[in-house]
């Protein structure tokens, strides 16, 4: 349901804007706005904004390098003197990048390190080849996997080039390539190296920093240094962690203090500030006016006075949307809020949504395992979840969802399809999906009457609040008629006396031009399409019939594949799947009835979303 | 008789998957390629592929009201 709200206006002494703004936040129910007043333009982010603005960056950086996470508790302080916090914010980022430097180079120096280690290991048995030319030069060469045989087609081809004044030595590597070790005098060494570069073998350079040319020589270094690395990583571990318990709760309190201070600047931008006065506008709930008068009352006195600019009705266009359900519908919420926030007055369809959203999942899933199932999946989401989140919210819809699945399989005798049936001899209590599909059809397209001409009807409400009359009428007209027609159809049928037929079709016959003067030719485009999206709601018949066909299907695979434990196996993998298609695809179709069939009748996008003046809440705003 | 019918009921549901099948060939690329510059047109993508399977349910429905009307 959405809030109805009202404009406030606060004006007093210029020298009260600040504790005005103040108590307004602590408040947290005032959305600020711009006073309704000509030629008042935003005024340019001030001095004070800017350099908030980049003490708060360097505070944040330097929580965001000690690896402080938002805590829900941090309160900021009475007071603070700015250019301490400045100094405190910049020392501490500067000290903690250059920790995180420090770490990042040494976490990437050991992962260089490791990889050379892998190919030393495999080259350290040619060692004593190398020290045996001690005039020569090495080489270290590297082939990709699969190019083991490209070894014998290197040694040929450099013994040719250099008459054989090379030895080549070769291992494979763990990782499945080669390390390649060529050995030349000292004659020939220049040859070979262009010989290598021309035909882009790459050679494995030397790591840096470890005072040896020779990658070999320097194999003692490299392990020693890998030994360090892990020592100088604790103690940068240690350093932050010490930099962290010294600060870490100052910057957070600061960060809190600057947040909020930020917030009451961007609303103090908002308001209007003479040399000797002040006037703030905001909409806020109703009900929370007296409770805002009673406080700036109690706090700044009389000066400061506050007014309903009125109690604005529903068509009012710029004012912000709350949305406020009962916790059972709240969680809804999360399918509404896919779409843009409606605009205010108009209706906040959430209380339908959950009603009929998990009604017709329900029916299409229609099965007490696969109801089972979705419960458990829920059950699962809702213990990993935290609350308030949108994953708490999917876990309460898939839970009504499984309700609804779970009574509708009671309902149509389905337990993994005809297993119920079969094993512990399961009833319908309703009638059987699988023998009754016309009646099905009948009770989705029934279903498909009520949720369009349930949306027509919120048509009406929401032009008939927006002071649309005209339109209001034609779209109740446009209602009536498809009441109108059903019944006829109902008649003809011979569901209902066949002697309403006449009447009702005489009354759409009189009804029709009123629709065309009310609502133009369109409206019969709109009336037609009507009934083409009540027809779409066979989709949960369909979807519904096709789950029950799988599931039997599953069921027939034990006995049909010769082996009892194949078809067992084969069996479950089937409901296992047809559990994935029961979610996806219903959730998908009903998401869209809802969309296209339901919220196409009168719901309407474009709404502010009503954001009041508060505190900064750390694990709610970013920043 | 009954040949003639199963056909007709195999008809049904079988041009609606090819038509259906076509759109949302059409429509998933395009859908991909606006999601990946605007992935808040999540739920619109969804619909946007869900609105021709309309074709292949109503084709379902009509294939069982052939083979149902025909005992």
């Amino acid at each position: 349901m959405m809030i109805q709200m009202t404009r406030v206006r606060i004006a007093g002494p210029r020298a009260l804007l600040d504790p005005t703004l103040r108590v307004l936040q602590d408040l947290e129910v005032v959305h600020v706005v711009r006073p309704g007043i000509p030629d008042l333009h935003p005024a340019p982010p001030d001095r004070e904004t800017r350099r908030l603005r980049r003490i708060l960056e360097d505070d944040e950086a330097a929580l965001g390098h000690l690896q402080v996470s938002p805590s829900a508790s941090v309160r900021p302080p009475k007071s603070v003197s700015l250019p301490k916090a400045a100094a405190l914010a910049r020392r501490t980022r500067r000290r903690a990048e250059r920790i995180a430097r420090k770490l990042a180079a040494l976490g990437d120096e050991r992962s260089v390190l490791l990889r050379y280690q892998e190919f030393f290991a495999a080259f350290a048995p040619l060692l004593d080849s190398e020290l045996a030319w001690p005039d020569g030069r090495a080489f270290y060469v590297v082939l990709r996997v699969g190019a083991g045989d490209a070894v014998h087609r290197l040694r040929a081809s450099l013994d040719a080039a250099v008459d054989g004044q090379i030895e080549l030595l070769s291992r494979a590597l763990p990782s499945g390539e080669t390390a390649v070790l060529i050995l030349a005098s000292a004659a020939v060494a220049d040859k070979v190296g262009q010989l290598l570069s021309s035909s882009r073998v790459q050679e494995l350079p030397s790591p840096e920093g470890l005072g040896q040319s020779s990658l070999l020589r320097a194999m003692p270094a490299l392990r020693a240094r890998l030994a360090e690395i892990p020592k100088a990583v604790a103690a940068c571990e240690e350093e932050r962690r010490a930099l962290r318990e010294a600060v870490g709760p100052e910057l957070e309190s600061l960060r809190a203090w600057f947040h909020d201070r930020l917030l009451v600047l961007d609303a103090r931008a908002q308001a209007h500030a003479g040399l000797h006065l002040f006037v703030i506008e905001g909409w806020l709930p109703g009900p929370e006016l007296h409770a805002l008068s009673a406080r700036l009352l109690r706090e700044l006195g009389p000066e400061v006075l506050v007014e309903a600019v009125a109690t604005e009705p529903w068509s009012r266009t710029d004012a912000p949307v709350a949305l406020k359900n009962p916790p059972l519908f709240r969680p809804f919420e999360v399918i509404t809020r896919t779409l843009p926030l409606p605009r205010y007055g108009t209706i906040d369809p959430t209380p339908f949504v959950a009603v009929f959203f998990p009604m017709f999942v329900g029916l299409m899933l229609g099965d007490v395992g696969l109801g089972a199932m979705l419960a458990a999946m829920a059950f699962v989401i809702r213990l990993r979840s935290k609350p308030g989140t949108t994953a708490r919210s999917i876990a309460a819809v898939a839970g009504a969802c499984a309700a609804f699945a779970i009574l509708f399989g009671l309902v149509f005798g389905e337990a993994f399809g005809d297993l119920g049936t079969r094993w512990v001899g399961m009833r319908p209590l309703g009638f059987d999906r699988q023998e009754a599909i016309l009646p099905f059809l009948a009770l989705t397209v029934a279903l498909g009457v009520v949720h369009v001409l349930l949306g027509l009807t919120l048509a009406v409400v929401n032009a008939w609040r927006q002071g649309h009359r005209r339109e209001a009428l034609g779209r109740g007209v446009a209602a009536l008629m498809v009441t109108l027609s059903v019944m006829a159809l109902l008649a003809a049928l011979k569901l209902l006396p066949p002697g309403l037929f006449t009447p009702l079709v005489v009354a759409l016959l009189v009804a029709f031009p009123i629709l065309i003067l009310l609502e133009g030719v369109i409206a019969v485009i709109e009336l037609v399409s009507n009934f083409g999206q009540i027809l779409s709601y066979a989709r949960i018949m369909a979807l519904g019939t096709a789950s029950m066909m799988l599931a039997i299907v599953a069921n027939r695979m034990v006995g049909a594949m010769g082996s009892a434990l194949v078809g067992v196996l084969f069996a479950l993998l089937f409901h296992i799947v047809n559990f994935a298609i029961g979610v996806f695809s219903p959730t998908i179709h009903a998401l869209r009835l809802h969309y296209v069939e339901f919220f196409g009748r009168f719901y309407s996008p474009g709404g502010n979303a009503y954001r009041p003046l508060t505190h900064w809440h750390p694990l709610q705003q970013g920043s | 008789m009954v040949n003639e019918v199963s056909f007709a009921a195999a008809l049904a549901i079988g041009l609606p998957a090819l038509a259906t099948a076509w759109a949302q060939s059409r429509i998933g690329p395009a859908a991909a390629a606006a999601l990946s510059e605007k992935p808040e047109l999540s739920t619109t993508a969804i619909i946007l592929i869900a609105i021709p399977e309309t074709m292949i349910i109503l084709g379902f429905v009509v294939a069982v009201l052939i083979l149902r009307g025909t005992g």
